[in-house]
């Protein structure tokens, strides 16, 4: 069931729990789904040199950025048995305890649905070009660093 | 010989503008030299390079009007 066309994935600002909640709730009519793997990044405030993050400011190189999900959808399509598949990235402010990534998929029966999405949410941090400015409360800047855990 | 540099993230702060363009680099090993007399806090950096939005892995000869993007590491999720 790959999806041809290339699908928007950023949205502006925070991803909200209504948007997340609204995503779910679409599903009830797909009755063959069994599973959903939902997995939220969240920006946290971190203390770095005792400043606080208290936002996330995102950019990406959009156009290729979307022809990165779009290759990261179809591989797991291809390897995982999914229903479905959605993936949203925030792009703009997103201040700390807000949510900035959503990726949700779903299959018949569990296993597909929660390798894909942990395969998704890898791929993304390390594939994608999007970067992340941490700005701290007294309005300096650094660039975020992505862990590998 | 001209082609099109965007940049992103740190890069961005480092060279004051998101796109520029840039003349006489045969390939991305001559770019890299040539940024680094324009911008030397750029040699600090590890970035890779995307010639027309595919990331590549060794030195890569350019062609007129090739869009190549500085891309930093990335940090987004």
């Amino acid at each position: 069931m790959a999806e041809k066309k290339i699908k928007k994935t950023f949205i502006e600002g925070t991803i909200t729990p209504e948007f997340i909640g609204d995503s779910i709730a679409k599903h009830s009519t797909k009755m063959d789904i069994g599973a959903h793997s939902i997995f939220l990044g969240q920006v946290r405030n971190d203390v770095i040199n005792g400043k606080e993050v208290k936002a996330i400011e995102y950019t990406a190189y959009i156009e290729m950025a979307e022809e990165k999900f779009h290759e990261i959808r179809e591989a797991a399509f291809g390897k995982y048995s999914l229903t479905c598949m959605h993936i949203y990235h925030s792009i703009g402010k997103v201040n700390a305890g807000e949510i900035s990534l959503f990726v949700f998929t779903s299959s018949a029966h569990r296993k597909d649905a929660i390798k894909a999405c942990e395969e998704i949410v890898e791929r993304i941090k390390s594939e994608v070009p999007v970067w992340g400015k941490e700005i701290f409360d007294d309005e300096s800047h650094q660039w975020k660093v992505n862990k590998d855990h | 010989m001209e082609i099109n540099i965007l940049t992103f993230g740190h890069i961005t702060d480092i060279t004051s503008k998101a796109e520029f363009r840039i003349s006489e680099v045969k390939d991305t090993d001559e770019l890299r030299i040539k940024l680094s007399e324009l911008f030397s806090a750029i040699r600090s950096i590890k970035y890779s390079i995307a010639v027309n939005k595919k990331v590549i892995q060794s030195n890569t000869v350019l062609t007129n009007d090739d869009t190549v993007a500085l891309l930093p590491p990335f940090s987004g999720g």
